[in-house]
């Protein structure tokens, strides 16, 4: 940030370089303020609040880009609502952006216009980034990410000593000394992504030794919290750390570990970050997993999982991503009772931490708040165990779990897959 | 000017220089759109772009591809009648003065009520803009102009068809033109935006696999 700039004059010229054509689109005349979005929005739902009803979130930004982009605000602001930004306009727009909307992209399903709010919301995310304003702990978690690849040697050596330990787990689970973990493995067909949890590794890795898969882990963990912060140039450092080891290492694919958002950044978003698409395939997990379970390479008993499971589709896995049949097949061959959520796929509400809330510990609140909804459509499932394939929908609904009392089991797809084996 | 020449130019010179504004104002505003810089999905597709633009289109008017839509299955109709008597209105602009031949009376009646109807639902909007706290907090002079200025060009169509009166009729095409020339700077240029907005949707979450779900893998 120089000097002589001031933050409101840092935050405009950022609010402009992101008026891209579908901004263009949705902070235009598009929203005809209908409000058939504001019950569709988990935030509303659980809060009744109607400041932070989706079409009330993005006409905050929305009326800002009006006044300089359209031509009745540019001459009577004051009927359009047209504002110009300003010092407190911008620290309004933190809770907003960053606390009262998880860009779960609901409101975007059940808007008749098609209004897209999340690219509204994260433009303003990305106005806050660079004018200085974002949490500071997204803006921390993701330098980590950077500083991982610029101290890999410091890193590496307790890395390969963890490894080494979760090995001797997957051994003990399969009954074979033989199990790997495998390390910097030239020519594999797999370069698995995992996160910073063993949760993350060990299932994987028993899974990969159960059907003799070649693969080999990586140095970096999957997270790009840049994308959270809409920070793209640093988002694509973050990616590109994976993207060098995996030419380097000549794999053929990129399986990212059960993580909404780091699928989702790397799978759709990083080929337009780069231009062009990626000179690697990337998958998912749930898809490998599915895979497996098509190909008849898994041999799971469904009466490991005797009782009612259910699966929360991630937004980012989901409705940004497309993964929905391939998580319920493979929950169906490894479990006996597996019961939809209502609603479910493209129409499910978002667990209530998704874009980095589940990261931000002073607003644990209202994280938990906007999570009823969630916690609501869980427990009318009737299920003892519910399948996360994202890890922050992970880690909030374990505290959605003991906060509404749902008395359930938590747990990653292919945790779900390894009790089958 | 006299009675009859007045109405003349009202109903054709003054909507032809209308309609000509409209038009350039919209293609200077999809030329500033066009222009403006798209990151365009790069990934390989899961699934049908085309298939995703055609979802998405379709999920506006059928009632059981939104939950808002299956939530609220008066408003969806309210919705409905709407934007079938707007569309029998603006239609109405163009036949009556230049196919008068095709407005016979049974047509009239069914143009007046499509569009009496649409008055009515027009009528709930705007009370509900008034009354409903989570509509009120977004609403601008803009949005309760533009529905009461509907209303009354609904009003004044449903009098042109049905009474055919010279002064009627003049302040329809009046109220036509001044609509013309206001609509573009209005938030009633929501229909326009559709177009795009429903294109731009689709595209992404078609290519996606997100809609529609095939349960395909690839």
């Amino acid at each position: 940030m120089s000097e002589n700039q001031s933050t409101v004059e840092i935050a405009r010229q950022e609010l402009e370089k992101r008026f891209n054509r579908i901004v263009g689109v949705s902070a235009s005349n598009l929203c005809a303020h209908c409000g058939w979005c504001v019950d569709q929005c988990h935030y509303y739902l659980a809060t009744k609040d109607p400041t932070i009803s989706p079409v009330a979130k993005a006409e905050r930004v929305r009326r800002v880009y009006k006044r300089h982009h359209d031509w009745l605000s540019r001459i009577f602001p004051a009927w359009t609502g047209a504002r110009e930004l300003t010092e407190d306009e911008l620290d309004a727009w933190v809770e907003i952006a960053y606390r009262n909307c998880t860009l779960c992209d609901r409101c975007l399903v059940n808007c008749p216009l098609a209004v897209d709010t999340a690219q509204i919301i994260s433009a303003a995310r990305g106005v806050l980034t660079a004018a200085g304003k974002a949490p500071e702990i997204l803006v921390q978690l993701a330098d980590a990410g950077i500083a991982r690849e610029e101290n890999l040697d410091f890193f590496k050596e307790f890395y390969l000593e963890q490894l080494k330990e979760l090995e001797g787990e997957v051994q003990a689970r399969l009954g074979n000394d033989q199990a790997r973990i495998p390390v910097d493995v030239e020519g594999a067909r797999f370069l698995y992504v995992p996160l910073s949890g063993a949760h993350t590794i060990t299932p994987a890795a028993t899974i990969f030794n159960a059907v003799g898969e070649s693969w080999t882990i990586s140095m970096f963990e999957a997270a790009n919290y840049a994308t959270y912060l809409a920070d793209i140039p640093k988002a694509k450092r973050i990616a590109q750390r994976i993207l060098k080891e995996a030419e380097r290492l000549k794999v053929q694919e990129i399986i990212i570990t059960e993580c909404g958002h780091a699928y989702h950044a790397m799978r759709w978003e990083a080929p337009k970050w780069f231009g062009g698409p990626l000179p690697f395939r990337v998958r998912s997990i749930i898809e490998v997993l599915d895979e497996y379970v098509r190909a008849g390479k898994l041999h799971l008993n469904t009466t490991a999982n005797p009782e009612p499971v259910t699966l929360h589709d991630s937004c980012n896995l989901g409705r940004k991503a497309g993964l929905f049949e391939e998580p319920r097949r493979v929950v169906q061959a490894a479990a006996q009772d597996f019961r939809e959520m209502t609603p479910n796929r493209e129409r499910n509400f978002c667990c209530g931490a998704g874009a980095g809330l589940v990261a931000i510990p002073d607003w644990q609140d209202m994280r938990l708040k906007a999570g009823q909804p969630k916690a609501e459509q869980i427990r009318a499932t009737g299920a003892k165990v519910v399948i996360a394939s994202c890890d922050n929908c992970r880690h909030q609904i374990i505290e959605l779990n003991e906060h509404y009392n749902l008395n359930v089991q938590v747990m990653g797809l292919a945790e779900l897959v390894v009790k089958a084996l | 000017m006299g009675g009859d020449q007045l109405l003349h130019f009202a109903e054709f010179e003054l909507q032809i220089i209308a309609l000509s504004v409209f038009a350039l104002l919209y293609a200077i505003k999809a030329w500033t759109l066009a222009r403006l810089p798209m990151s365009w999905e790069a990934a390989p597709a899961k699934g049908s772009p085309a298939a995703g633009v055609a979802y998405s289109y379709a999920a506006t008017v059928v009632p059981w591809m939104m939950d808002s839509s299956t939530q609220h299955w008066t408003r969806w109709l309210e919705f409905g009648v709407y934007h079938v008597g707007a569309g029998a209105a603006i239609l109405s602009t163009f036949t009556l003065p230049f196919t008068p031949q095709l407005m016979i009376q049974p047509i009239r009646v069914l143009f007046a009520i499509a569009v009496a109807l649409a008055f009515v639902a027009g009528a709930v909007k705007l009370w509900r803009r008034f009354t409903d706290p989570t509509l009120r907090v977004v609403s601008t002079p803009d949005d309760y102009f533009a529905l009461a200025a509907v209303e009354v060009f609904f009003f004044l169509t449903v009098m042109t068809l049905i009474t055919d009166a010279p002064g009627w009729r003049l302040a329809y095409f009046l109220v036509t033109a001044g609509f013309l020339f206001y609509v573009p700077f209005s938030k009633i240029s929501h229909y326009v935006y559709w177009f795009f907005a429903r294109v731009l949707m689709g595209l992404r979450y078609g290519r996606r696999g997100v809609i529609p779900q095939t349960g395909e893998t690839r």
